[in-house]
């Protein structure tokens, strides 16, 4: 900050003579390229067209906020209250009949901070398609059981890892770790030392050596 | 008001494992029975979870690859892959040809270890004894190669991302060369043995049946959709790492049962040596490494690669955020899915068959619960 | 009608008869008699961990450059280093692993510049206390003594 703040010092007593006027941008448009270093690096996602997006926009509207493909990948980003809905779209009308996958993402400065991806694949067209959605802290996304069976399961994981809870999803409880752990250990708050300490401290009493 | 008696319950609940043998690792399954018939199941499963997904965050992308080889123990070398290659879509690089033959040999040579691990247990299950001696016999012919290879038998750590770390040992070619011979008599003894024995058709023909689209809708993949008539491979459907050249049959059947899904099983291995045969034979030479930095560090960005391990799609979703670190490594497991079908598989079924069903499911509980 | 009699006769349990009876074959067994006979360990095998020294003069190989303490996955290599006030260089002082934690990868001796640090053929890494299991410098020289209970 020290740097930028020099050139924007200096600027003003050259900037009386008009012949100085042209610095004064430069400077400017200088400290304003080194005020935020870079700009947060992004995904190179680039936006993605074809006639299964033609449909989607035509059925969901704003519902789907953008199409993208990434290393050769599609994925769309969608409303997280319209999954249910586009999932069985999908499933009907685009042959996108085997979910892969459902996982998510912590994302702990984002509003929305979690992002569920749903990962489908289509045997008839030999195509894989990612659904995203973003959810909040505390929200509760409508689950896909009802239109894939194989979600179950899926969706337990991510309550018991993220403690993201689907409404309607017909068993939700946690299914790797034990009904009575604390704490959603792939948030990225959660620290892998954190449980070690307290299981070494009520167990055997001492202060953890890691 | 007269009192129910537990004589007036209907419904017994049995609980199977978690230190049942034939659950083949610590799988508990709790079962609802009337009489002999299972009428409801729920699995128990986690005691094996050691956190590989939190264990990615906090491991830079080289640390992390011997990890992924402890998820599926039986099949470490193509969990190994699966990795490789989903860091390599990151970067964006393509591992050399050379590189990539010696995967598809090592893989494929997995993949009959996965499998005769497979079959030894699964009839033992069924109550064979005998196959589990010979198909262990055979299979350490083929983790020998591995140990040759690259040092281990088991948890190999064999590529790495970019390619390969290990050079082909001096007679690689002739060892491989070798166990293919070896291992198709071997097959044909195995089919001997069970194929048509009265007591294994009847234990298997009929019992947990799946069909195509009930797989789908459960996302069941590997040789337990394939025993259901449906002819896909990812090998075949989205090749990798070369698996475009060779030239192999997907075997299917039309039943869905346990005995189809038997027939698959035996029928891969033989593709899987007739794949190892071409790989063999065109070895190209070249470098086994593509260019990649000592630290690994892919731009930002996501992707999702999966590859056909013995037990189904073993899928990768890797986040990165343009450090040494991987943002998120989700692993998509074949057994976790698959085991989700146990309880359409067995509802209705006699409990004898509930042993065969899992046994057929070919779980591995290493990942199952990862 | 064929089948019937195949059923009738017990061919299929014949069969597999045979081919247990095949089996018998002295060429076929493959039990290794270990500890009496030593077991072929690939070269390439991955066990316990060594710190080679120069067979010239003695001294060790090992230039302290803590790379192998960075590569390795679980942490658990600890190099120690002191600076020689005499030639003005890093030189080893104390280097600790710990095999209870190692998972035999092999990504140290992939790191390490100078080939100082190898994954050799010894597997009996056995130790009745979890101490045992951390392996001094002296040690990682030296390779493990397995107590021999047949001569």
């Amino acid at each position: 900050m020290a740097d930028e703040e020099i050139p924007a010092n200096a600027a003003p007593p050259e900037g009386a003579p008009p012949k100085a006027a042209p610095p004064k941008p430069a400077a400017a448009a200088a400290a304003g390229a080194h005020a935020p270093p870079k700009p947060p690096p992004s995904m190179a996602a680039t936006p993605w067209e074809s006639p299964l997006t033609g449909s989607l926009k035509q059925a969901f509207g704003d519902q789907i906020s953008q199409y993208s493909t990434y290393l050769g990948q599609n994925f769309i980003v969608a409303n997280a209250e319209s999954i249910g809905s586009i999932l069985d779209f999908l499933k009907l009308e685009a042959d996108f009949d085997y979910l892969v996958d459902v996982t998510a993402v912590d994302y702990p400065k984002a509003e929305k901070r979690f992002e569920l991806v749903y990962i489908l694949y289509s045997f008839a067209s030999n195509e894989r398609l990612r659904v995203k959605i973003h959810v909040a802290d505390g929200t509760k996304p409508p689950t896909a059981v009802n239109v894939h069976v194989g979600a179950n399961w899926l969706e337990r994981e991510i309550f018991d890892m993220f403690g993201v809870e689907f409404e309607g999803h017909p068993d939700m409880r946690r299914i790797l770790l034990p009904e009575e752990w604390t704490g959603f250990p792939l948030r990225k708050e959660y620290s892998i030392l954190q449980q070690d300490d307290r299981w070494v401290k009520e167990n055997l009493g001492i202060e953890s050596g890691h | 008001m007269a009192e129910s008696t537990f004589l007036d319950a209907n419904e017994l609940v049995l609980n199977m494992g978690p230190q049942h043998p034939s659950t083949h690792g610590v799988l508990r399954v709790i079962l609802k029975l009337d009489g002999e018939t299972v009428t409801g199941t729920e699995c128990v499963i986690g005691y094996l979870h050691r956190g590989v997904e939190k264990i990615a965050e906090n491991r830079t992308y080289i640390q992390f690859a011997p990890y992924v080889d402890r998820m599926d123990y039986v099949a470490a070398v193509s969990n190994g892959l699966g990795y490789c290659l989903a860091i390599e879509k990151l970067l964006n690089i393509e591992a050399p040809p050379r590189a990539q033959a010696v995967r598809v040999i090592l893989t494929e040579l997995n993949r009959i270890t996965s499998h005769l691990l497979w079959l030894g247990t699964h009839a033992l299950d069924i109550g064979a004894i005998t196959p589990v001696f010979y198909c262990f016999r055979d299979r350490e012919e083929a983790l020998k190669i591995f140990e040759n290879y690259c040092g281990a038998r088991l948890t190999t750590h064999a590529f790495r991302i970019g390619g390969l770390q290990y050079e082909v040992y001096d007679g690689f070619e002739q060892e491989v060369r070798a166990f293919c011979d070896m291992f198709i008599p071997k097959v044909d003894e195995y089919e001997e043995l069970l194929t048509n024995n009265r007591i294994w058709v009847n234990r298997l023909k009929g019992v947990g049946v799946l069909t195509g689209d009930e797989c789908k809708e459960y996302g069941v993949t590997g040789p337990v959709l394939r025993a259901a008539g449906v002819k896909w491979d990812l090998r075949k459907a989205q090749p990798y790492s070369g698996y475009e050249q060779y030239d192999f049959d997907i075997p299917t059947a039309q039943n869905g049962d346990t005995y189809d899904r038997y027939t698959v099983r035996m029928e891969e291995m033989r593709q899987s040596v007739r794949i190892m045969r071409q790989a063999i034979e065109k070895i190209p030479s070249g470098p086994i490494m593509a260019k990649v930095g000592k630290v690994v560090k892919p731009p930002m960005g996501e992707a999702y690669v999966s590859i056909e391990a013995p037990k189904g799609e073993l899928g990768y979703y890797v986040v990165s955020d343009n450090s040494t670190q991987p943002y998120r490594v989700r692993v998509r497991p074949p057994s976790f899915v698959n085991l989700q079908a146990l309880d359409r598989m067995v509802r209705g079924g006699l409990i004898a068959d509930v042993v065969a069903i899992i046994g057929t499911l070919d779980i591995v509980l290493g990942e199952v619960d990862r | 009608m064929f089948r019937l009699l195949k059923t009738i006769l017990l061919w299929d349990l014949l069969q597999g008869l045979w081919v247990t009876f095949r089996n018998q074959n002295p060429k076929y067994i493959c039990t290794e008699q270990y500890p009496a006979e030593r077991p072929k360990i690939a070269e390439r095998y991955r066990g316990a961990p060594r710190l080679n020294i120069n067979p010239d003069n003695g001294e060790t190989l090992c230039i302290a450059c803590n790379l192998c303490a960075l590569a390795c996955p679980e942490n658990l290599i600890v190099v120690g280093s002191a600076r020689n006030e005499e030639t003005r260089r890093k030189e080893l002082s104390t280097f600790t692993y710990d095999t209870s934690r190692c998972m035999f990868c092999g990504l140290c001796e992939d790191a390490c510049p100078v080939d100082a640090l190898e994954l050799t053929q010894d597997f009996e890494l056995a130790s009745y206390t979890r101490d045992g299991a951390i392996w001094d410098r002296q040690m990682l020289e030296e390779g493990p003594k397995p107590s021999k209970y047949l001569s």
